[in-house]
């Protein structure tokens, strides 16, 4: 029969890889990233960590400052659990939406509470005599991140 | 910057440009929010596009393969790691495959590693 443009779709054809051989892939690359882990065959570590409703990423010996109170002396050291993606140079461990707390471990020490600069805050509409002028000093709280680990647990 | 003309001398005009100032810097303060938001999604757009996905489908399939990163921590990763962003990208597109074999062949579930939802206790 001859080839017109309605016998096969307009769409292109997908063809996805064969489950078994995919299974053993996968299983092969889980053992080699096991394996590098095991052996500590990677450098600097960095990680996105979701933290006072925001998302950070971070290496070690990493300054962050969030603009609320902290129910944490100076000094005191932090886990954070909470760890949305992990990476090395050669590879990554991507979450889904949480990687678990027996793979990477996230340490850091609150260094300094202080408060934000004074922000200004004014409302003004002209020729009605209305203006309002309101400063609003935040609490800030500085982290630093000591160390980011991870564990050959993988399966 | 720093108030031009007279309006750094004079007092009754510094007042006015001084007040000026401070009510657009609170409207910006709310603008600043919309205006980084699109720059991301500008980024990330152009990001994917080397990649050869566009930004909604590729935002659509991470959301459902239930990665949940925000636009902004994207951006910086393709920025600073593009290794990352790139395995990011393949795994939007293998999921956008499986999406469209699911919609098109009569499988009852859908097969594939990356459609599974994964429940978090």
């Amino acid at each position: 029969v001859a080839k017109t443009s309605l016998t096969s779709p307009p769409w292109p054809e997908v063809k996805l890889p064969d489950p078994v051989e995919e299974a053993k892939h996968h299983a092969e690359v889980v053992q080699k990233v096991n394996k590098m882990i095991a052996t500590g065959q990677y450098g600097r570590l960095f990680a996105v960590v979701h933290f006072a409703s925001k998302q950070w990423k971070i290496t070690s010996e990493d300054l962050i400052m969030m603009d609320n109170v902290l129910e944490a002396e100076c000094g005191d050291r932090i886990r954070m659990e909470k760890v949305l993606l992990v990476g090395a140079d050669d590879f990554t461990l991507i979450g889904r939406p949480l990687l678990g707390k027996d793979l990477v471990r996230v340490e850091a020490t609150v260094i300094e509470k202080t408060e934000s600069w004074p922000k200004i805050n004014m409302r003004f509409w002209k020729r009605h005599n209305y203006q309002r002028k309101k400063i609003i000093v935040n609490p800030q709280t500085v982290l630093r991140i000591n160390t980011i680990e991870i564990f050959p647990c993988l399966s | 910057q720093h108030f031009r003309g007279r309006k750094n001398r004079c007092y009754k005009l510094a007042v006015r440009s001084v007040r000026r100032a401070f009510v657009k810097s609170t409207k910006a303060r709310r603008e600043k929010k919309r205006f980084l938001r699109a720059l991301w999604i500008t980024r990330i757009e152009a990001a994917s596009l080397e990649h050869g996905l566009k930004y909604s489908a590729f935002i659509s399939n991470l959301l459902k393969s239930q990665v949940e990163l925000n636009r902004k921590m994207i951006a910086d990763l393709a920025i600073y790691e593009p290794k990352t962003f790139k395995s990011l990208a393949a795994l939007a597109q293998r999921r956008r495959e499986e999406g469209f074999l699911a919609a098109l062949g009569d499988g009852k579930e859908p097969e594939g590693i990356f459609s599974r939802i994964v429940h978090h206790y």
